[in-house]
């Protein structure tokens, strides 16, 4: 089973978007250990691939699985493992 | 497990209700909470001192509002439901202008949300006029700053200051929206209706989020705090030593008006240090009205107008940069007018 994690941000990315793409890694890292496949990826929240999909965001935003969990916050690792185990 | 989050809960909640009371209790007894040194009393102090009098005389004074602020902005940052708020903001008529100007202020407690939801409402076919309306609006009236505002310069210069600001940033957003350009410029994405996303938020225990608001408001304090206390090193050099006559001269009246409206936009400053720097003006003579209008020279400052013209190109914020210079004068000679605060 794969879970894909997206992450919004602007670019350049300001310190909140960083911290939120640290966090997710930080969450892959342990449930890839355990055995769960996850996927990063990071989008330019001002691309307009990225407005065609999701409209206004705040950012930093947090898409699982193709849906908004979090936006206009920086989750701590925790919180994206929690989100990740419930989509399994 | 339970009882620990109900305890984490009620001391925080006990917390926020001290900061408040506090807060009402400062602002019913009319305690001052700005530094208190003039002119003289800077001036006779070695050079290297008079910035720490001054942040000391500051901090023992505003850290109360302060704290107030950060922990406010942190809570609606938390709290606000922010998927009901975008859909309103993206619908395109009058309600759109409407959730613009009420909500921008809760909303955009960081600079770096803003252009984006600006680009989203833009793109997303909402048109131009209601997105501007809320890129003005959300520096001019953001919590931080009317929280600030109101301590500083005190009510009837920050009640002015938010009602010009959220009329003007209407009134913007219209005229742009009707300019040939600007409708040339929202066609171009007319019926662009995206598909809308698909949000499933994602709701923490309330703990958790009381604890999320504080943090928010510390990593705030921390990104702001090293320019604010630069920039009150500079106040304090400034109102130690600049010269009370050419603040007097020129920054009264009528033409006290225009100079402030000119200077107040394109010196750009955070609008946490354009109040310390507008009451330390005001010290030094500048009238309420001439304040009036160098507070609303925000929205035209040029790195907020340098991301925008990525998004909507130059004519548009030219266009909207001159119609804010003569928002700013206008508010400024209507508060004059109304209070006689030349």
């Amino acid at each position: 089973m794969t879970v894909n994690i997206e992450i919004i941000g602007v670019e350049p990315a300001c310190y909140r978007c960083k911290e939120t793409k640290e966090n997710a890694e930080k969450a892959a890292a342990k449930l890839r250990s355990e055995g769960i496949d996850v996927t990063i990826d990071k989008l330019n929240v001002m691309a307009k691939s990225t407005m065609d999909r999701f409209g206004v965001v705040r950012t930093p935003a947090l898409v699982v699985n193709g849906s908004i969990k979090i936006m206009g916050k920086v989750p701590d690792p925790g919180v994206i493992e929690r989100i990740v185990r419930k989509e399994l | 497990m339970e009882t620990r989050r109900v305890i984490r809960s009620a001391v925080m909640l006990g917390f926020i209700i001290a900061i408040t009371g506090l807060m009402a209790w400062s602002i019913i007894s009319k305690l001052n909470l700005m530094p208190t040194a003039t002119a003289e009393d800077l001036k006779a102090l070695p050079l290297w001192q008079i910035p720490l009098h001054y942040i000391w005389d500051y901090a023992q004074h505003g850290w109360l509002c302060l704290g107030f602020a950060f922990i406010m902005s942190g809570l609606f940052q938390e709290f606000i439901p922010q998927d009901i708020m975008l859909k309103y903001m993206g619908s395109g008529d009058w309600r759109a202008y409407l959730f613009a100007t009420l909500l921008a202020p809760v909303f955009c407690v960081c600079s770096c949300t803003m252009v984006p939801i600006f680009g989203g409402l833009v793109y997303a076919g909402s048109g131009i006029g209601p997105a501007l309306t809320f890129l003005l609006v959300a520096p001019a009236n953001n919590l931080l700053a009317d929280i600030i505002t109101v301590q500083v310069l005190g009510w009837p210069i920050a009640l002015a200051d938010m009602a010009a600001g959220a009329v003007s940033a209407i009134a913007i957003g219209y005229i742009v929206s009707k300019t040939p350009w600007g409708k040339a410029f929202e066609d171009k994405f007319k019926g662009s209706g995206r598909a809308s996303a698909d949000v499933d938020l994602y709701v923490e225990p309330f703990d958790d989020r009381l604890w999320n608001a504080f943090r928010f408001g510390a990593q705030m304090m921390k990104q702001i705090l090293p320019s604010f206390l630069i920039g009150l090193v500079l106040v304090s050099y400034f109102q130690a030593f600049f010269p009370e006559d050419i603040v007097r001269n020129l920054m009264t009246g009528p033409r006290g008006v225009l100079v402030a409206a000119l200077l107040g936009g394109p010196l750009y400053t955070p609008t946490l240090i354009e109040v310390v720097l507008g009451k330390a003006l005001m010290d030094l003579g500048m009238s309420p009205a001439a304040t009036v209008a160098w507070l609303m020279g925000q929205p035209y400052d040029i790195p907020n107008s340098l991301s925008a013209s990525k998004v909507v190109g130059w004519k548009i914020v030219l266009t909207y940069g001159f119609l804010a210079f003569i928002a700013a004068v206008l508010s400024g000679l209507v508060y004059g007018v109304l209070t006689g605060g030349f």
